[in-house]
C-alpha cells in the first residue's frame, strides 16, 4: 500500500537525520579540542559541512569494504578490508596499520589473560581456540 | 588503546555502515569498526586541519570558503 511506503520512507529518513545528528556532534567536538588548541572559532556552517561530508563519505567507506569483504568471499568485514580502505595516501596506510596492529595486540593479550584466567580456575590445561594465535607452549599435547 | 580525546562511538560507525550495506548478511567485526572509527576520526581531523592550514589571513573564524579549497585533496586522499 502507497501509505505504507510512505510511512517507512518517513521512518528511514528520520532514523537518517538522527545518525546525522550524532555525526554532527562528534563531529562539533573534535572541532572544539582544535579549535581550544589554537584559539580560534568554526562556523556552524563550517561544522555542519564537515559533518555532511564526513556523512556522505560512509556512504563510499561501506559499499567498498562490503565489496572488499564479498571479494575475499566473506561476509563479514575484517580489518584487512578496512586497511584497504586507507590504501591512497601512505602515511595514513601507515598509521591505519599501525592501528590495527596495536589491536591486533591487545586482542591477543586479553586472550591470554582469559585463557590464564580459566586455567587457574579450573586447573587444567584449556584446549586453545585458534592453534595459531597461541603464544604460549602446551606441554601436554 | 584510542579513546581519550573525541572520536566516533563504535555503535555509531556500525549503525552508519549498516545503512549503506546492499546485502542483508554483511557484517562488520568489532575490530574493523574500531579502526573505521579511528578512520572516520583522522578524515574529520584532517578537514579541519586542511582547512586551518588553507587560511590565507589571520582569521578567527574558519568559514566554509576554506573548506571548499580543501575539498577536492581531501578527497582524493581517501
Amino acid at each position: 500500500m502507497e501509505e505504507d511506503e510512505a510511512a517507512e520512507e518517513q521512518q528511514r529518513f528520520s532514523y537518517q537525520q538522527r545518525l546525522k545528528a550524532a555525526v554532527h556532534y562528534t563531529v562539533g567536538c573534535l572541532c572544539e579540542e582544535v579549535a581550544s588548541d589554537r584559539e580560534i572559532r568554526f562556523s556552524k556552517q563550517t561544522i555542519a559541512a564537515i559533518s555532511e561530508l564526513t556523512f556522505r563519505q560512509c556512504e563510499n567507506f561501506a559499499r567498498d569494504l562490503e565489496m572488499f569483504a564479498r571479494h575475499a568471499k566473506r561476509s563479514t568485514i575484517n580489518m584487512e578490508d578496512v586497511k584497504l580502505l586507507a590504501r591512497r595516501s601512505n602515511s595514513l596506510l601507515k598509521y591505519i596499520t599501525e592501528k590495527s596492529e596495536e589491536l591486533a595486540q591487545f586482542n591477543s593479550e586479553q586472550r591470554a589473560k582469559k585463557r590464564k584466567k580459566l586455567e587457574e580456575e579450573n586447573q587444567e590445561p584449556v584446549e586453545p581456540a585458534e592453534a595459531a594465535a597461541a603464544e604460549q607452549d602446551n606441554p601436554s599435547l | 588503546m584510542e579513546g581519550t580525546s573525541g572520536g566516533f562511538r563504535k555503535e555509531l560507525v556500525g549503525k552508519l555502515l549498516q545503512l549503506h550495506f546492499k546485502d542483508d548478511k554483511t557484517k562488520v567485526s568489532g575490530d574493523a569498526l574500531r579502526l573505521t572509527a579511528d578512520l572516520l576520526k583522522i578524515f574529520v581531523v584532517a578537514a579541519i586541519r586542511s582547512v586551518r592550514q588553507a587560511q590565507a589571513e589571520d582569521l578567527a573564524l574558519v568559514d566554509v570558503d576554506q573548506l571548499e579549497k580543501v575539498l577536492p585533496q581531501l578527497l582524493l586522499d581517501f
